[in-house]
């Protein structure tokens, strides 16, 4: 498995639950519960986010190219778990040992065609966020024949890959459950398997409602209309959205302080709007972002923003530690939606670039 | 033995032979893989560590092509540290208790540090280096440069008290930061190269720890970091002082501590 062995992994801060209603959802979309979403039944819109955003149809790209860009991100964002869980993937998908492995020791040197490692750059790029990714990141790619619209799947997969690192690491989830593609049931499964795990193709483009168009965050949402993406993620953020265990200003604040650390200014702005239609003044939501901190931020938000801003560029360990800290200051529903959404502003964040080209 | 026997024998020998030579390429090959993911394992383990101490694209640069010109204006916040009266004491001790004192107290200084989203650049005799903003971008640079100071003096503390235990002389540390625009880059030859970053900033960074030797604090910063700095910090506004190489006076604050609640 190379470098990441090495990645300091936690003990798993969670215990998988049962939700029969929820499991029967999942079984209904994919044929079996994903074993990472145990962790998360608890929570009606994570369990949700799992159905819409687990396999995300492709239009354009090749379903190989979104197995790919899954793997390139997951190592290179050190999550042991997406690391695990892609590699089996690829394996029960045919994909030879001996290419998977060029793949992680340098995918510039792989034997890939110029649009497919441009393809992979982007990815990264987008993921990295050192700086936050722009349009002109994605020119090498169009150079290369890729579609604007070719490019925003790219960095929906990306960003996809970016909410379920964050969602696997932050409680530590056991990557040796995901290491299963050697064992005889999957050896002797593996066609039936293969069937169930293939990305599937997105039949046409698909156009957001004038309702969908609506709703917190829109910019980002619409920016990939056309792609079956944008109804799913419509969908999980208003589900986000919707009263819980969390407080709307936190979930505001959550998405602010990423958005502040990566420097992407619409989804500050959106999240500012928000959080002061929550009735904080401008001053206390700069104070909040500016120190993480302040009268208007109650000790648990004053956690969880660290968590938030540690998720920004992460190290495994150091950001499993601070998910402790909050999980010990918090229930397990509360703990399960902040990390979720930890995620979620990470992912929506990385999607500014298709905002990007979608001016274009 | 008829002819025919012989060449069964022949053919049977050759058959083993090929098998054998068959099995020892096998082998070899599996050796060989083995020595090979060993070390691209090895390789992948330095490029991780490496991204602790330099951006990604310049640990990539340096590893695919064994250099890098990637360099860029950022804005950074850069803690000197240093000891007071380390020449004298290192005149006293016995050269491998220096070192030992020395390699102590530079680990825990790089765990408080690294424990607040700075690294360190680089170690300058009993002195040291750290950046915070180099290698991401980072809005809570000058929090985090303050926070990693106090940590520093409380870690420093602690160690003292190891010190005083063993019957060693004990340490003290002067801290300088400031925070401005600073060229960032691999920088030196081919037999030397480090991700550095060189400017005024870095300059005026320096000349603000050495006042900690002439004024009343131990961790002392400037205007430009008190600016983004929590109000929970606790710091006493010192008297201008004429540092080298800046024109005016430079205002210093003095860092006392942080209130968490």
């Amino acid at each position: 498995m190379g470098a990441l062995d090495a990645v300091e992994w936690e003990v798993c801060s969670l215990e998988p639950v049962r939700n029969p209603a929820a499991e029967r959802m999942l079984r209904s979309t994919f044929g079996a519960v994903p074993p990472s979403a145990r962790y998360f039944l608890d929570c009606r819109w994570v369990t949700g986010a799992y159905a819409a955003l687990a396999t995300l149809p492709v239009h354009q790209l090749s379903p190989d190219l979104t197995e790919m860009i899954a793997l390139v991100v997951s190592q290179d964002n050190s999550c042991r778990y997406c690391y695990t869980a892609t590699r089996a993937t690829m394996k029960i998908l045919g994909f030879p040992e001996a290419r998977i492995r060029r793949l992680e020791e340098n995918f510039l040197g792989a034997d890939l065609s110029p649009a497919d490692t441009a393809a992979l750059a982007f990815a990264r790029c987008v993921s990295r966020a050192t700086p936050l990714a722009c349009a002109a990141d994605a020119q090498p790619l169009l150079a290369a024949g890729y579609s604007i619209s070719a490019a925003k799947e790219v960095v929906v997969f990306a960003a996809n890959s970016v909410f379920f690192n964050r969602l696997s690491t932050m409680p530590a989830l056991p990557p040796h459950e995901m290491d299963f593609a050697d064992r005889w049931w999957a050896r002797l499964l593996r066609p039936l398997i293969a069937s169930r795990m293939r990305t599937p193709r997105a039949r046409q483009s698909v156009s957001l409602q004038p309702e969908q168009r609506e709703g917190v965050f829109a910019e980002f949402v619409n920016a990939l209309d056309g792609l079956s993406t944008a109804p799913r993620l419509r969908a999980v953020l208003d589900d986000a959205w919707q009263p819980s265990t969390l407080s709307q200003r936190l979930k505001g604040l959550v998405f602010a302080v990423v958005a502040r650390g990566i420097t992407c200014t619409p989804a500050e702005r959106e999240a500012t709007r928000l959080l002061v239609a929550e009735g904080m003044a401008i001053g206390e939501v700069e104070q909040a972002l500016a120190h993480l901190s302040g009268p208007a931020v109650d000790p648990l938000e004053q956690s969880v923003l660290t968590l938030a801003r540690e998720s920004i560029w992460y190290r495994p360990a150091q950001l499993q530690h601070h998910a402790r800290a909050v999980r010990a200051q918090c229930t397990r529903e509360q703990f399960v939606e902040v990390i979720a959404l930890t995620a979620l502003a990470n992912a929506v964040c990385r999607l500014s670039v298709a905002v990007d080209l979608a001016r274009q | 033995m008829g002819p025919a026997e012989l060449s069964i024998g022949v053919g049977a020998l050759l058959v083993a032979a090929a098998i054998a030579v068959a099995l020892r390429v096998g082998a070899d090959r599996r050796r060989l893989r083995r020595h090979l993911d060993g070390a691209t394992a090895e390789l992948q383990r330095l490029q991780t560590s490496f991204q602790h101490f330099a951006p990604t694209a310049v640990v990539e640069g340096i590893v695919a092509g064994g250099g890098s010109a990637e360099a860029a204006r950022r804005e950074v916040t850069v803690l000197f540290g240093d000891l007071v009266g380390f020449t004298h004491l290192s005149e006293r001790l016995d050269p491998e208790v220096l070192v030992t004192v020395l390699n102590g107290y530079f680990a825990r200084m790089s765990r408080a540090i690294g424990e607040h989203r700075g690294h360190v650049a680089k170690f300058i005799g009993d002195g040291l280096m750290a950046l915070f903003g180099a290698i991401e971008p980072n809005p809570w640079q000058a929090n985090d440069a303050v926070h990693a100071a106090l940590a520093m003096q409380h870690a420093l503390a602690a160690y003292n008290a190891e010190l005083a235990d063993r019957g060693l002389p004990t340490l003290q540390l002067g801290i300088g930061i400031h925070r401005g625009i600073a060229i960032a880059g691999v920088i030196g030859s081919h037999a030397l190269v480090e991700f550095t970053v060189i400017g005024r900033t870095v300059n005026l960074a320096s000349r603000v720890e050495r006042l900690t030797r002439e004024l009343p604090a131990d961790i002392l910063i400037t205007a430009a970091v008190r600016e983004g700095l929590d109000p929970r910090f606790t710091l006493d506004e010192l008297p201008a002082q004429s540092v080298r190489g800046v024109a005016d006076p430079v205002v210093t604050y003095a860092v006392r501590g942080f209130r968490s609640s």
